[in-house]
């Protein structure tokens, strides 16, 4: 079990601030959403600013301003999770490759195109020189990070830095559309759930965790547990799995208070979490989270900050409950899944 | 050269994305690097990409960079000597 000593998250809605828990839900429409900007100066100077792409950016920031929330200066190790991660950056510096006849290109887009850029820019400005490690596992990316850091927790590292990032791009945005992942109607975040339809909204975010082996004054709760798993045969499947998870971590559904699922908006993708729902959590409230932050390789990374400020709070925002059990939010459990990716998180009210 | 010295001047804000300086406010015979402008050592590699995709100049000796950089006159000075397109 590892202590959660600080988070921060940057996201489509106003949650970079930790003294106001979502107050209200920022509405938009049409089919992604894209991050609410904070004062990138507060961190960067203009020299350096004018080189970095928006993922780098909020990325870099959410990370920082989670190491001032924990007050740690430096953390013990950094370990990072993002699916797509500076695709964006990438694809410009790949295109002034073409552009140029191979001859000339841009240094800038090159510099900042590798997708650990922003763990690394943590540690040049933390000065971490402890270990530092990226993930890109698709909807594995933060569980890779958490695991790695359940790992490093037992090779002796302490106040380790996790976190997870990615953001709208013109790839990822053009991969959904054309898998159909995308609601074709327009559509607003808010009323995402409202009706049973296809596809669903693109997102983006950036949530960061100091983890600890003691806890403090500013503990928010603890993560238990983590397990991912390719997807299930069917919902028996799903749940037989969710079980045994439970039972590993000496639990049972009933001793859950919260589930917080991964659903997308997209009835034939969110069938699965119903099922689970229905066989296994008749007793719990329900919360879902999509509606605030998009569909996105990393949103369970989101959500694990949503459950870490509801075990601090003891309290959930109206605007994330589906199903109200009125039971206090002690032990939490995350279901989410990214094409074929499923993932379960518990969390542990301390 | 009034009229090339203008074109630099939106070129280099444009390829060093300098958010914060308008083309107009940068001096003909203002410094680029350091106490002028305050550009690095990154900018001066986009300043030869710059040179190279825009005007067909490739720079053949590095050491000539911080006298050909060292504003935008002498910038334009080498570009109408040299310039291939």
């Amino acid at each position: 079990m590892l202590y959660i000593n600080g988070t921060v998250c940057i996201s489509p809605q106003n949650t970079s601030d930790n003294s106001v828990f979502l107050p209200e839900v920022k509405p938009y429409t049409g089919n992604k959403i894209y991050c609410v900007d904070v004062d990138y100066t507060k961190f960067f100077d203009p020299g350096s600013i004018r080189r970095m792409g928006r993922l780098i950016k909020f990325g870099t920031a959410a990370g920082m301003l989670t190491l001032k929330d924990a007050g740690v200066e430096t953390p013990g190790a950094i370990s990072t999770g993002t699916g797509y991660g500076l695709m964006d950056v990438s694809q410009k510096f790949l295109h002034n490759v073409i552009d140029s006849n191979e001859t000339s290109v841009s240094p800038t887009s090159f510099i900042q195109s590798t997708h650990n850029t922003v763990s690394s820019n943590i540690a040049l400005m933390s000065g971490c020189h402890a270990h530092n490690n990226t993930f890109a596992h698709r909807g594995f990316s933060f569980e890779s990070s958490l695991l790695d850091a359940f790992l490093l927790a037992k090779e002796g590292y302490d106040n380790i830095l996790v976190g997870a990032y990615d953001e709208v791009s013109d790839h990822s945005y053009r991969s959904m559309k054309r898998l159909g992942l995308l609601r074709e109607e327009p559509c607003t975040n808010t009323e995402l759930f409202t009706a049973e339809q296809k596809g669903t909204i693109a997102g983006e975010a950036a949530a960061f965790f100091l983890l600890s082996k003691e806890k403090n004054e500013n503990t928010y709760g603890a993560f238990a547990g983590c397990k991912t798993f390719s997807a299930p045969a069917n919902a028996d499947e799903l749940k037989s799995i969710t079980t045994a998870f439970l039972s590993a971590n000496n639990l049972s559904a009933n001793e859950l208070d919260v589930v917080v699922s991964g659903h997308c908006g997209d009835s034939r993708l969110d069938a699965l979490n119903e099922a689970l729902i229905d066989s296994l959590f008749t007793q719990q409230t329900i919360l879902v989270y999509k509606q605030l932050c998009g569909e996105y390789m990393t949103s369970s990374a989101f959500a694990a900050w949503l459950a870490a400020r509801i075990m601090k709070l003891q309290s959930i925002p109206e605007t994330l409950i589906k199903v109200n059990r009125q039971r206090q939010p002690k032990n939490i459990l995350l279901y989410n899944s990214h094409r074929g990716n499923h993932a379960l998180l518990l969390f542990k009210h301390v | 050269m009034e009229e090339l010295m203008k074109t630099l001047k939106q070129q280099i804000v444009e390829q060093l994305n300098l958010q914060h300086i308008k083309p107009e406010d940068i001096g003909d015979d203002q410094p680029l690097f350091v106490e002028g402008l305050g550009l690095d050592s990154i900018d001066a590699l986009e300043l030869i990409v710059l040179l190279q995709q825009k005007y067909g100049v490739k720079l053949a000796n590095p050491a000539d960079g911080p006298k050909i950089f060292h504003s935008v006159r002498t910038f334009a000075e080498y570009i109408s000597q040299h310039r291939t397109k």
